[in-house]
């Protein structure tokens, strides 16, 4: 009985607590969203460190539609996504105004392939690429049309944990994200770990680092 | 691993497995006393007219004791430091603070006077970190005692007693009483007692007694020490009810009760008077002058003769050549910055993880401790919250900071919440152990450091396995990261220590550094 009391008051208090908490919120100086870089590494070139992908590169449509994501939810919600799950909060606090001076800000930064860190069996990789070709382009070149992004150049760790996370439900499961949902289906193709970073080690082939 | 040779050691102690048992040869003990109490010597040269130029890159600790030392001996030196100010996680947290979490960025609303404050990152010094102590002589940083254990405070386990809160004396002092009475019997009984004379059994015997309370017959059957039920003053004390073994046996919890006080946290401990920050205020207050702020770092290039590095301020990209740079940005974050570090020097920076430090404080609106008896230390609970720590300052002020979560293992439980989510969950443990609690707190504040901008993390993590220690992989990335590339470019911070999460280790991080580029500079003159 007492701790049900208790508990009751917990609620109430908290609820007043949390109005004064909104006040404190307010921004007391001007800043930026422009956060990334802490993350993503210098010019968003990407950083295993943290397992934070590169940005640098990637398309303009893609970023603002994977951003919008992050902010309703859409993406990283479920807990096992862990680097999704860190990235989202960041988002849920982005107005348009500032995914569109994210994305101007990435426009400024090079391109540059990210590193090879992953090994695989390539042959066996380019078998299963034939599927990915259809959305992504036979070099990974990425399709706006199809809504596929490029992967050619990325951080080969960070496409393996997306893989993994498309094949363990960890990332396309919302109703919404219809993209993410195909890839879901699409992940399950390559079986398992192996084949993940089979092909992911043929999408390796086509940056020139 | 520990564990097998430490039960080994108590039966052997016990003359279980027969013969005679190192442990109780006399003297084995001497010649093992630690050297004296001096701080360490740094015996470095003057610059000379050439390669002046150090670089240093992180505000942290280390990064601030290399600029002091070295500008000292006439050096120029130029500090690098991402965010709004130096200290990295010394951090303390006032009025008008912003707490920079990306993600959940919050302003500190605690009343603005001297005493309410928080230390969010570092908040206790052993006396015997000599080297942290001297320069808070040093510099003048004015130090105060700070109250760890403290027997009046409570511990609370919803698996224990109904969930209902007892005093750490209580706990304890039970606790060692049932220990106390085993180890007695145990002693009692003729062919365990063998190793012993009859006068060292008797001495031993004498301190299990005086350990547990043991009444004459060594059992033990409640002690005084758990504190008055009744009187104690000017009528008889009467003697509180005990509390069952079995009861006690019930939380986890006693471990920690057990061990708060040993180890790192052995020692006195103490704490600057007014925040832990004065110790940066105090190297700021010689060397803030050579600080650039909002200046994050992008590359680092070592060359032959020197270091060629950029960084971001303002939107501008700016380059800094020097001849020397000390480095204490994080691992994780050095793996973002471009750089031409040699393959294996990359793989042990990737190496080492990140910790998951949390902390959480509130403003009590009064000293509701204080009305409890309790003055400084520590509250325990078998929650996710873990820790309420009173503070050991202000007292019989109105109002104080309590910490109101303290996550030093983990921290990764609270950092995926809301900010709502981890206040809501803050409030109704604390709840637990003090009636009430939602009413007597206000104006929290969150510090997740695995979100803390430009930190992403708590201290490293160099070993994958607790229990087996160091590896020899880890052992090798580690002198890997220790050697400096080129001779130009030194790792420094806690994070280059066999023992992360000190201040005194970044310090002595940044003596290793020093004193390996003392031997590499041209000698000047004697
Ligand atoms: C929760 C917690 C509790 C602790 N408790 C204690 C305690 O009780 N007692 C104790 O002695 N110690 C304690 N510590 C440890 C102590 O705080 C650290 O050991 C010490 O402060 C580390 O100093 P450092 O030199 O390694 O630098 P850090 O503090 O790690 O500083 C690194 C600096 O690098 C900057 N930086 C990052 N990226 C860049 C970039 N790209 N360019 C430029 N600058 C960059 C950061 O902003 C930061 O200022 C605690 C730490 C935490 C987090």
């Amino acid at each position: 009985m007492r701790s049900l009391k208790g508990s009751f008051l917990t609620v109430v208090l908290l609820t007043c607590l949390l109005a004064s908490i909104n006040a404190v919120c307010q921004e007391l100086e001007p800043f930026n969203d422009r956060y990334c870089t802490t993350c993503h590494g210098a010019d968003g070139r990407g950083n295993e460190g943290v397992q934070a992908p590169r940005l640098a590169g990637m398309e303009d449509w893609y970023l603002i539609r994977q951003l919008e994501n992050f902010r309703a939810g859409i993406r990283g919600m479920h807990p096992q996504d862990i680097e999704g799950a860190a990235m989202q909060p960041m988002a849920a606090k982005l107005s348009d105004a500032s995914i569109a001076d994210i994305v101007e800000w990435a426009d400024s930064w090079p391109a540059e392939p990210a590193g090879i860190t992953v090994q695989g069996d390539v042959v066996r990789g380019e078998k299963f690429y034939a599927v990915c070709a259809t959305c992504h382009g036979v070099h990974a070149e990425g399709s706006e049309t199809l809504g596929a992004p490029a992967m050619a150049g990325q951080n080969d760790w960070y496409l393996v944990t997306q893989l993994k996370n498309f094949m363990a439900d960890y990332r396309g499961n919302h109703r919404d994200d219809s993209y993410g949902q195909q890839m879901r289906s699409m992940a399950r193709t390559l079986g398992d770990e192996v084949g993940i970073r089979d092909v992911v080690s043929y999408i390796n082939t086509f940056a020139e680092r | 691993m520990t564990d097998y040779v430490s039960r080994r050691e108590f039966l052997t102690l016990l003359g279980v497995s027969g013969g005679t048992a190192a442990a109780i040869l006399a003297g084995t003990a001497l010649g093992l006393l630690p050297g004296g109490a001096a701080a360490a010597t740094l015996d470095l040269q003057m610059a000379g007219t050439e390669q002046r130029r150090i670089a240093i890159l992180g505000g942290g600790l280390s990064g601030l004791t290399v600029a002091y030392e070295l500008s000292k001996r006439g050096y120029d030196c130029t500090i690098l430091e991402a965010s709004h100010r130096c200290g990295g996680r010394i951090f303390t947290v006032r009025n008008g603070d912003l707490i920079d979490e990306i993600g959940n960025r919050q302003y500190c609303d605690f009343d603005d006077e001297p005493h309410m404050y928080f230390n969010a990152g570092a908040a206790r010094i052993p006396s015997t970190h000599r080297n942290i102590l001297a320069y808070c002589k040093k510099l003048n940083v004015e130090l105060e005692i700070f109250v760890n254990e403290n027997k009046t405070s409570y511990v609370q386990d919803k698996s224990m007693l109904g969930g209902q809160r007892i005093r750490n004396i209580e706990y304890t002092t039970h606790m060692k009483g049932f220990m106390a009475e085993l180890m007695a019997k145990a002693l009692d009984q003729e062919d365990l007692n063998a190793p012993f004379s009859e006068s060292e059994a008797e001495t031993l015997l004498g301190m299990i007694r005086s350990f547990g309370d043991l009444s004459e017959d060594d059992l033990y059957r409640g002690s005084l020490r758990a504190g008055y039920a009744t009187g104690g003053f000017l009528e008889h004390g009467v003697q509180k009810e005990i509390i069952a073994f079995r009861d006690l046996l019930k939380t986890p919890l006693g471990r920690v009760l057990i061990s708060a006080n040993e180890g790192d946290t052995g020692p006195m401990l103490l704490q600057p008077k007014g925040g832990m920050d004065k110790i940066v205020e105090g190297f700021l207050a010689q060397v803030g002058d050579k600080v650039k702020y909002r200046a994050m770092v992008a590359s680092v290039k070592v060359g032959e003769n020197g270091v060629d590095i950029t960084y971001d301020q303002d939107g501008v990209r700016h380059p800094l050549q020097a001849d020397y740079c000390f480095n204490c940005i994080p691992t994780h974050l050095i793996t973002g910055i471009n750089n031409n570090f040699p393959a294996e020097y990359v793989s042990a920076l990737k190496y080492v993880r990140r910790g998951e430090a949390y902390k959480a404080a509130f403003q009590a609106k009064r000293r509701f401790w204080e009305e409890e008896d309790i003055y400084g230390g520590i509250s325990w609970m078998n929650t996710p919250s873990l820790q309420i720590w009173y503070p050991s300052h202000g007292i019989h002020q109105d109002k104080g900071v309590v910490l109101g979560a303290y996550d030093y293992g983990g921290g990764m439980y609270h950092t995926r919440m809301t900010q709502q989510q981890r206040i809501e969950a803050h409030l109704s443990d604390g709840e637990k152990l003090h009636p009430g609690y939602g009413q007597l707190v206000e104006k929290p504040i969150t510090v997740a450091w695995h979100r803390m901008n430009h930190m992403l993390g708590c201290s490293a993590r160099w070993r994958r396995s607790f229990s087996r220690g160091w590896s020899y992989e880890e052992e090798t990335h580690y002198k890997t990261l220790q050697q400096p590339v080129n001779g130009r470019h030194y790792l420094i911070g806690d994070q280059m220590t066999m023992h992360s999460a000190w201040q005194e280790s970044a310090i002595l991080s940044a003596y290793w550094a020093m004193a390996d580029f003392n031997q590499r500079i041209p000698v000047t003159q004697a």
